[in-house]
């Protein structure tokens, strides 16, 4: 019977076989998951974030565990384009999934510089356009926060990023996220992912410091879901639904229940972050409880609940 | 990627707990077995490999048998897996057995001390890079601090295994006598070479214990013990080899008397680790890049979390 059910979508220009992603920063290059899951059966895979230059990231710790959540401050440490191409755009070029590259850096220059190199490459669907992480000294969160920068940011990324499809990754840590989604909406994007991770700390009592080196994190998992949901909507109602914008929908998915709630409030696709690191598999298990979901409650094609919050 | 013909080289699977036994104030053994694919993948673990386990569907024991300096902190819920390395590993007909030794310190391994026989549970691994033996070495020094001893017992019974020629020392130092990981000496504890811990003994392999407040063994640092006894043997620096696993400032100090030994030493790092296996670029450990004065992260699991001390820029 779930055979029968339509699990694709249409996500921009894409044709996706089923809505569910691996998010960006819980994956690697999709490399290291192929001992636990089989990728190609995956909607979309995003990869790490990739810098102009190498990254070598902050010190350690960089991550902590919180009550259903953990936070991170990696801060971006990453191979750099020139080794992204030489060693994993063949292992990506493997893939039969969509893949979307996620870029970042510290000036718009950076991400234009990225994006330009790759856009020609056949491997690569599209990009993810990361304004939103809050873990590093320069750029990221700084471009999010700032509706004028999204536009101007985005208008220049649209402009390299030629054909492929152009996704930027929203922050939370923002006072009315419908604004920089506008922003960016209106400069050219052709999706939306939300929500990065909240900038948090947790305080080792003993020492009376953070646990973390980078002393902030960006929390994620369990934990923020509702407030993705909630933000997903919203954005949803007041920026995407009458422009037809796809939203991808993460934070704190973990099974297919979460997913279908991220669905019903908007979003067209969902991507697994944090879960990944718990149930490396559990990409594989959303899907199948996608399509048992529709079983149970008649949906016939999964495009029917995007969005169908009453 | 798999090895087909072999079966998985790792995986994330099921395992069953078969027992689970207290062997000191805070230590226990947790015995797992694996069968089918898991049981192929494990067989070939390496010492100084982990796996990492779900622990988060596992009820507290009660209250009562918490310490009290835990209760607080054992009330945490859990999300992450848990990193732990292998004490010892034996296959038999198609099922192998795995050993972990553990200390009950925090949220995740109070409830471990819960897994009875006959439960179950989800295990990624094996993981990371485990020892490596050079060709040539006839005289091995296994230096353990606190809870690092694990995977250095599981190396004595593969070395005495494989290398039947070399000799083997084990050195294990903690706080106090109750911070040992070990079933209780069973011989007279002097400072000198004895058979006196079971778990080295029965490889033929003798120990010095060494405590910081002189409880049992040497009275002061391991790493000062183990000094002292490489001052009074004249051992050729080519021919030994040392292993080492304890907390990092520790391991620090094995590297700096490796260097003026010109000793090779192998050590087992730890990192927080939110996956294990190499995806989220948690574990970072920072190294020398051969030859010249710069640096770079390698990651503890998957790089790791065996390392050459020439290579690695301690924090602690
Ligand atoms: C490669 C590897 C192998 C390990 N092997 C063993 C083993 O054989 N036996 C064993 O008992 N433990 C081992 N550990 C450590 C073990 O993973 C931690 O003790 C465990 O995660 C604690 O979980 P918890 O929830 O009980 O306590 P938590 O509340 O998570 O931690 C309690 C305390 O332990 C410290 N801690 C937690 N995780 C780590 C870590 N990864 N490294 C250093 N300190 C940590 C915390 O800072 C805290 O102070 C290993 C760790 C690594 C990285
Ligand atoms: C360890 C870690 C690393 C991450 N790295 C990146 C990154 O490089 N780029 C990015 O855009 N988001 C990164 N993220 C954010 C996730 O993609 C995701 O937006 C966030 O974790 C919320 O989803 P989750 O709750 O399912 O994890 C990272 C998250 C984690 C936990
Ligand atoms: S723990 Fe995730 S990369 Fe090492």
């Amino acid at each position: 019977m779930s055979e029968l059910i339509d699990v694709s979508v249409e996500f921009s220009r894409l044709k996706l076989a089923n809505p569910v992603f691996t998010a960006s920063g819980t994956c690697g290059y999709a490399d290291e998951l192929a001992d636990f899951t089989n990728v190609n059966q995956l909607g979309g895979f995003i990869t790490k974030s990739i810098t102009a230059k190498l990254r070598q990231g902050n010190d350690t710790p960089r991550v902590v565990e919180t009550d259903s959540g953990m936070l991170n401050a990696i801060g971006l440490a990453n191979i750099g384009l020139d080794a992204f191409i030489q060693e994993k755009l063949p292992i990506i070029a493997k893939l039969t999934v969509p893949v979307f590259v996620n870029v970042a850096g510290e000036t718009i220059d950076d991400y234009v510089a990225v994006v330009q190199r790759l856009a020609t490459e056949q491997a690569i669907a599209g990009f993810e356009l990361n304004i939103s992480c809050p873990n590093v000294a320069k750029g990221g969160l700084s471009f999010g926060t700032d509706p004028a920068q999204v536009t101007e940011i985005t208008s220049a990324v649209k402009q390299a990023a030629g054909e492929k499809v152009l996704m930027v990754k929203l922050s939370p840590c923002v006072t009315d996220i419908s604004v920089i989604a506008r922003a960016a909406v209106e400069a050219g994007a052709d999706a939306l992912s939300l929500i990065n991770t909240f900038t948090a700390m947790v305080i080792d009592i003993e020492t009376r410091k953070p646990v973390l080196a980078n002393k902030t994190g960006g929390l994620s998992g369990p934990v923020i879901k509702p407030i993705a949901v909630y933000l997903v909507n919203k954005v949803y109602n007041e920026v995407t639904k009458e422009r037809g914008i796809p939203i991808l929908g993460l934070g704190g998915i973990r099974t297919a229940s979460d997913a279908v709630e991220f669905i019903i409030a908007g979003a067209t696709a969902v991507a697994v972050g944090t879960a990944n690191f718990v149930e490396p598999n559990c990409t594989t298990k959303i899907i199948e409880g996608l399509k048992r979901y529709c079983t149970s409650h008649n949906i016939t094609n999964i495009k029917e609940l995007i969005g169908s919050l009453g | 990627m798999t090895n087909e013909s072999f079966g998985p080289n790792k995986g994330m699977f099921d395992a069953a707990v078969f027992a689970n036994k207290q062997i000191g104030q805070r230590f226990y053994r947790l015995g797992l077995e694996f069968s089918a694919d898991a049981a192929a993948a494990f067989a070939k673990a390496s010492p100084g490999q982990f796996a990492e386990l779900d622990l988060s569907g596992i009820a507290l024991p009660p209250v009562e048998g918490i310490a009290e300096d835990l209760r607080d902190v054992s009330e945490r819920k859990i999300l992450l897996r848990r990193p732990f390395s292998f004490c010892d590993v034996s296959s038999h007909r198609g099922k192998t057995k795995v050993e972990i030794l553990y200390c009950a310190l925090g949220p995740a391994t109070l409830r471990m001390t819960a897994l009875s026989a006959g439960k179950s549970v989800s295990v990624i691994g094996p993981l990371g890079n485990g020892f490596r033996m050079p060709a040539g070495k006839k005289m091995v020094l296994l230096v353990s601090g606190g809870m690092g001893a694990g995977p250095l017992i599981h190396l004595a019974k593969t070395l005495t295994a494989d290398c039947p020629d070399v000799e083997a020392i084990a050195f294990a130092g903690a706080k106090t006598k109750t911070e040992l990981p070990f079933e209780k000496p069973t011989d007279e504890i002097s400072q000198q070479l004895g058979f006196s811990l079971h778990e080295f003994a029965r490889f033929g392999v003798e120990s010095v214990l060494a405590t910081d407040d002189g409880s049992i063994g040497y009275q002061g640092l391991i790493t000062d013990c183990f000094s002292k006894w490489l001052g009074q043997r004249s051992l050729l620096a080519r021919d030994a080899i040392i292993y080492s696993c304890g907390p990092e400032k520790m391991l620090a100090r094995m590297a700096k008397i490796a260097e003026d030994k010109k000793i090779d030493c192998q050590i087992s790092m730890e990192r927080m680790m939110a996956c294990g296996f190499g995806v989220c670029q948690s574990c970072a450990v920072k190294c020398k890049v051969n030859g010249s004065g710069e640096t770079l992260y390698k990651l503890c699991c998957k790089d790791g979390p065996v390392f050459d001390t020439r290579e690695v820029i301690f924090s602690a």
